[in-house]
């Protein structure tokens, strides 16, 4: 077989120099990518928290609380719920299925859908079908009665849900700037809940501090692994030595584990260099530029350095160097 | 499934009388019967969840409750022999290269005033005439590039033209979803037949965009405008822009300057060539029509005025599809091409007219009353149905503005048989079969470098027992439409 040559029909394109992208789109691909990611995270602090309480038994009524309450300060949810359920239904459901709370699954969801929605022609089919068959199930009558019955299963769905997604975005879109900015949200998103995660767990372990024994301290230090699906390889890395320091050194300075936040960074910083290549320009961005430093900084960190810092202090700081190179990213592409 | 099928007294796509199909409906007739009806019911809910996960809806204003919505799809595909076909697509080409010398004529020479075929005053005081485009050159002459034609059969079995959607008609992204998930739920049925293909329609719109370009693009970027995702058809922008592999472009993604338009991209500014744009005239360019429009771009049309853009379609069309001024369409061709018309037009009295309002006035609980002003089956009165007091209304209306008003007398719409599911389509008693539902035909023709007419179309069909009105806005559903190809020529 032969191909027809015509060379009137030659284009510029035909170079293999990649379309430029619309400033709108690539604002609501970084949204879309965000808030499916947040989903993901918001499901498996739920389900490793009710897992967590299964696990230590009989709490106080006081130390459950708080423990509860973290789980809205990791994800900046606002105010506690008010209601006359116990505290475990009104927080779960209302970081679960309130529409009104804008970190809840349903509305991370929702919004993620709707930015789709608004790129349906830049995405593929396969990852629309896939995120607007979750929206469809999760705010369907079934997903209410499968929550009911085990919000184990119900969690691992949302979370399976947007491992496929990632998937299909990583397998059917071409790895142009259109992807990079979907695992730059990915990434930012992952950086912004990893660090609260570690504050606010390491806060509550510290001011428990003696209270606890051993046992019930490694479920908890056990917890704040799994928070951040890190169990595993932690153990791999570190057998089960559950230790608290190396928890945190783990979780921020693991080189190659895509769940620290050393991972993050560097691919925050991949990501905005490709996103430059492909718009054809040859000195680094404003948004690579803090990427890249950060990513130095990561590199040359030690977890001692960082504990005599203040590992809060550390982390916020970190967060808002990722902050400034949000804000950059958006001023150099979104803002029209 | 076709027990109680009733024919009565409309023309009946598929049966000549109860029992009897027509020769072209015979396999799937058979087919149909030989089925079960919880099969059948199977296929239809298959078709129903490849429909709601694709997302494939459209948006309806007045409903509150959710805004998007599937359109409602009949499997029961109507079928059209290629003899019919060829001369719908003979009639269709000569209704649209009519309707183009028309606009050209109209911003131009005016001769069809001058001779005295069509008053000045219907052109002047339509609503989408457009002064700002007179004596504007526009790509190629051509002014419709998109036409969207609404079809229907009276009682003889003879298509007659209902109205030419010349602005921005939609429903063809329905056409080409119907068609493939026909493909997957009927598959079977979809083999005994030798179906014309239409999937090359978004190559061929693409080709007609381009073939507009300005001479000075080389490779001419071509990009969709949409008014946003809250437009009713919102999954059909996307879904063309999708297939042509186009940008898909709002209002604020674009900017004049120095008379070219440009979008905003993460790499700067980027030349945009040709638009096809789905946003009314009205809300192109706030500079020149409404200023309130927030949709738009302001000075797109000084950039389409000196031919740095082309617009598809061009602006100003909107005079062609005037509901007063289709009456006129058969003695354009005749003026223009000097022949006879193919497709007939339904008779239609102008309100405008002073002995045409009389017979109006007078007849109103035999006619159907349109307002010229609005499209998608809004404004409309339908008189044998009517209340006293709504053609009371309508009265008063027609008095006040006659040039807004035209009427028909009441097509009786061919009817198709229609899967009654008893939850959107009910059957007279209720149970699950098939029962006569009227239909309409509306295909897709493109004027570009050639005519070319989409070989199938949009069957619309008027879900409620009796109901004439097919608008997807009003409750109406499609159905996949067969043109077959010609048996002596494979």
């Amino acid at each position: 077989m032969t191909l027809i040559v015509d060379p009137s029909q030659y284009r510029p394109s035909d170079t293999g120099e990649a379309r430029p992208m619309l400033s709108r789109d690539a604002d609501s691909m970084f949204w879309m990518g965000r808030y499916v990611e947040r989903a993901e995270h918001v499901a498996r602090l739920l389900r490793v928290h009710l897992m967590l309480l299964t696990d230590v038994g009989d709490l106080t009524p006081v130390l459950e609380h708080q423990m509860w309450l973290t789980i809205l300060s990791s994800m900046r949810a606002g105010k506690e719920p008010e209601g006359s359920d116990p505290v475990s239904v009104r927080i779960s459901r209302y970081m679960t299925f309130d529409p009104s709370n804008p970190s809840s699954i349903v509305s991370c969801i929702a919004r993620a859908r709707e930015n789709a929605r608004a790129i349906r022609e830049s995405i593929s089919s396969e990852m629309w079908e896939c995120l607007n068959g979750i929206y469809l199930w999760i705010t369907s009558e079934e997903a209410g009665a499968r929550f009911e019955e085990s919000p184990d299963e119900f969690y691992a769905h949302i979370m399976n849900s947007s491992m496929l997604f990632q998937g299909l975005t990583d397998q059917t879109l071409a790895h142009d700037q259109r992807w990079y900015f979907t695992q730059i949200a990915k990434y930012l998103e992952r950086i912004d809940v990893t660090a609260r995660v570690i504050e606010t767990r390491f806060d509550v372990l510290s001011k428990m501090g003696a209270q606890l024994d051993q046992p019930i301290r490694n479920i908890h230090l056990m917890g704040v692994l799994r928070s951040c699906c890190s169990l595993e390889s932690y153990r791999r890395q570190h057998l089960a030595d559950l230790e608290g320091r190396r928890i945190a050194e783990y979780l921020i300075l693991q080189k190659d584990y895509p769940r620290s936040i050393r991972f993050c960074v560097e691919q925050l910083h991949r990501a905005t260099a490709g996103v430059r290549v492909s718009n054809g320009q040859h000195v680094p961005s404003a948004p690579e530029r803090i990427f890249g430093r950060l990513e130095a900084q990561l590199e040359y960190a030690s977890i001692d350095e960082i504990l005599a810092e203040g590992l809060n202090e550390y982390l916020t700081r970190i967060e808002q160097a990722a902050n400034e190179g949000s804000a950059a990213l958006q001023k150099s592409y979104f803002l029209y | 499934m076709f027990e109680q099928y009733h024919v009565g007294n409309v023309f009946d796509e598929m049966f000549i009388e109860p029992g009897k199909p027509r020769r072209h409906y015979a396999p799937i007739f058979q087919r149909l019967s030989d089925m079960d009806i919880d099969a059948f019911e199977r296929r239809r809910r298959m078709a129903d969840v490849l429909f709601r996960n694709q997302g494939i809806t459209f948006t309806v204003y007045s409903d509150k409750r959710g805004v998007e919505k599937i359109f409602p799809f009949d499997l029961v595909p109507r079928i059209i022999p290629a003899d019919e076909w060829e001369l719908l697509e003979r009639g269709l080409t000569q209704r649209i290269t009519a309707l183009n010398l028309f606009c050209q004529d109209i911003y131009h020479e005016q001769r069809i005033l001058r001779e005295k075929i069509i008053d000045p005053y219907l052109i002047y005081a339509a609503k989408s005439f457009r002064r700002e485009m007179i004596g504007v050159h526009v790509p190629k002459n051509v002014y419709i590039h998109i036409c969207g034609t609404d079809l229907v059969r009276g009682i003889d079995g003879k298509y007659y033209v209902l109205e030419d959607n010349g602005r921005t008609p939609s429903g063809v992204s329905y056409v080409l979803e119907n068609r493939a998930v026909m493909k997957r739920v009927f598959p079977a049925v979809f083999n005994q037949y030798r179906v014309r293909a239409i999937e090359d329609y978004p190559y061929n719109l693409l080709h007609t965009m381009r073939y507009v370009a300005p001479v000075h693009a080389i490779d001419p970027t071509c990009v969709i405008l949409t008014p946003g995702i809250y437009n009713s058809a919102y999954f059909e922008h996307t879904f063309l822009a999708r297939q042509m592999g186009v940008d898909l472009v709002e209002g604020q993604d674009l900017v004049v300057e120095n008379g070219f338009v440009y979008m905003r991209t993460t790499a700067g500014l980027r030349r945009v060539d040709v638009i096809y744009r789905r946003l009314d005239d009205d809300f192109l360019d706030p500079l020149c029509f409404r200023q309130d429009s927030v949709l738009g771009v302001a000075g797109l049309m000084n950039a389409y005025r000196v031919g740095n853009v082309a617009l598809v379609n061009a602006v100003g069309t909107g005079v062609a599809d005037d509901k007063a001024i289709y009456p006129f369409v058969p003695d354009m061709i005749r003026f223009y091409l000097s022949q006879e018309p193919i497709l007939e037009n339904v008779p239609t009295y102008i309100c405008a007219r002073e002995e045409d309002r009389k017979y109006v006035l007078e007849n109103l609980d035999k006619l159907v009353v349109k307002s010229t002003n609005e499209s998608g089956g809004y404004g409309m009165l339908m008189g044998h149905q009517a209340t006293e007091s709504q053609r009371e209304e309508f009265r008063e209306k027609i008095l006040k503005e006659p040039r807004d008003f035209i009427a028909q007398p009441v097509v009786e719409l061919s009817q198709h048989p229609t899967f009654c599911d008893g939850t959107n389509v009910i059957s007279g008693d209720g149970s699950r079969c098939f029962e006569g539902r009227r239909v309409d035909l509306r295909p897709y023709i493109l004027y570009g470098e050639k005519v070319i007419v989409m070989p199938g179309g949009l069957t619309r069909v008027a879900l409620r027992r009796g109901s004439l009105v097919v608008n997807s806005s009003q409750g109406g559903g499609s159905k996949d439409t067969w043109v077959l190809e010609d048996e002596e020529q494979s």
